[in-house]
C-alpha cells in the first residue's frame, strides 16, 4: 500500500450533503469518493488538454458537449 | 509499491520468490517490445501453420505497451509489473475511475477494471507447446489478478472488479477466479463481461 497523506477539507453543509449522498449511493468511504473525484478530473482534464471532446449523449442519442474549466 | 510473492517454477515445480510493484516505466513496457513480442509473434505463426490450431492464436499478439506512455501519470490508471530475477514476466493495466458494475445487485457501483493483463509468452504453456518449449513459470497471471483485487479493496470498492475477458481466458476467469459471466459487450469487440462482487473477491483472496 502506497503511503498517504492527510489534510483537511472544509465543505458547506450542501457539500456535505451531496457528499454523504453519494458515499451512500455508491456505496464509498467519503474519502474514496474524493480521491475518485479528483482522478476522474485529472483523467478528463489530461484528455481535453490533448485535443478530445467530452460528450454526454441522451436517450435519444443527441450529443452535448461538457465544457470542463 | 514493492512486494514479494510466490510463483511456480514449472521445471522443479517449487515455488520461487518473485517481485510484484507498481513503479512501472517506460523502460517495462519497451522490455515486453522488445522481448516479449518476438516470442508472442514466433508462436502466433507456430499456430497458424499447424492445421486446427488457428483458434489458440493468442488475440493478444498484437499489443504495444509502448502506446501507454501517456497513461503513467494518470491517477485512474495503475500498472503492476510482476519480476523475476529482475526480469519483467507479467504487467497488467487497471482503471479506477469511470467503470461502474453491471450486476444487478451492485449495479453503478464503482470497480477496478482490469483493463489489460499480459504474462510474458514463456509462461504461456500453449504458446511455448508452438514453440516446442515448456512454459517457465506459473501463477503469473493469478498474481497480478489477486493485485487487481487487492487495489479494488483498497480504493474502496470492496473487491468490486471488472475485466473484458479474451475468448481464450474465460474459463480462467470463470471457471478458476469465480467470476460472474455477466454477458458479450457489443462496445468492445463483443467480449465477455465478467465480474467480482465483495463476496466473491473476499472468496477468492480466502481461496475457496
Amino acid at each position: 500500500m502506497n503511503p498517504k497523506r492527510t489534510m483537511t477539507l472544509n465543505l458547506t453543509d450542501q457539500e456535505m450533503s451531496v457528499l454523504d449522498q453519494l458515499s451512500v449511493q455508491k456505496d464509498l468511504s467519503k474519502t474514496a469518493l474524493i480521491r475518485q473525484a479528483l482522478r476522474l478530473y485529472q483523467l478528463v482534464d489530461a484528455r481535453i488538454t490533448r485535443g478530445e471532446k467530452l460528450f454526454f449523449e441522451d436517450q435519444d442519442k443527441q450529443k452535448a458537449e461538457l465544457m470542463v474549466l | 509499491m514493492r512486494e514479494k510473492i510466490q510463483i511456480i517454477d514449472t521445471q522443479t515445480g517449487e515455488s520461487v520468490e518473485a517481485e510484484i510493484f507498481d513503479e512501472v516505466a517506460l523502460a517495462h513496457f519497451i522490455e515486453t517490445q522488445a522481448e516479449w513480442r518476438p516470442v508472442v509473434l514466433a508462436a502466433a505463426r507456430a499456430l497458424s501453420q499447424q492445421p486446427n490450431q488457428g483458434f489458440l492464436i493468442p488475440r493478444h499478439f498484437h499489443w504495444d505497451w509502448t502506446r501507454k506512455e501517456a497513461e503513467l501519470k494518470l491517477l485512474a490508471v495503475k500498472f503492476y509489473g510482476l519480476a523475476y530475477e529482475g526480469k519483467l514476466q507479467g504487467i497488467m493495466k487497471v482503471e479506477t475511475v469511470a467503470h461502474s458494475c453491471r450486476l444487478p445487485e451492485q449495479q453503478g457501483k464503482p470497480m477496478v477494471y482490469i483493463d489489460y493483463i499480459e504474462s510474458a509468452p514463456w509462461n504461456i504453456k500453449k504458446l511455448m507447446a508452438a514453440l516446442g518449449q515448456p512454459q517457465r513459470f506459473r501463477a503469473v497471471g493469478t498474481r497480478l489478478f489477486e493485485a487487481a483485487v487487492l487495489q479494488s479493496q483498497e480504493e474502496g470498492f470492496r473487491g468490486r472488479l471488472g475485466l473484458h475477458s479474451l475468448p481464450g481466458s474465460e474459463g480462467f476467469y470463470i471457471n478458476e477466479c469465480g467470476m460472474t459471466p455477466v454477458g458479450r459487450d457489443p462496445h468492445k469487440q463483443n467480449l465477455l463481461w465478467c465480474e467480482f462482487t465483495p463476496e466473491q473477491a473476499e472468496r477468492y483472496l480466502a481461496g475457496e
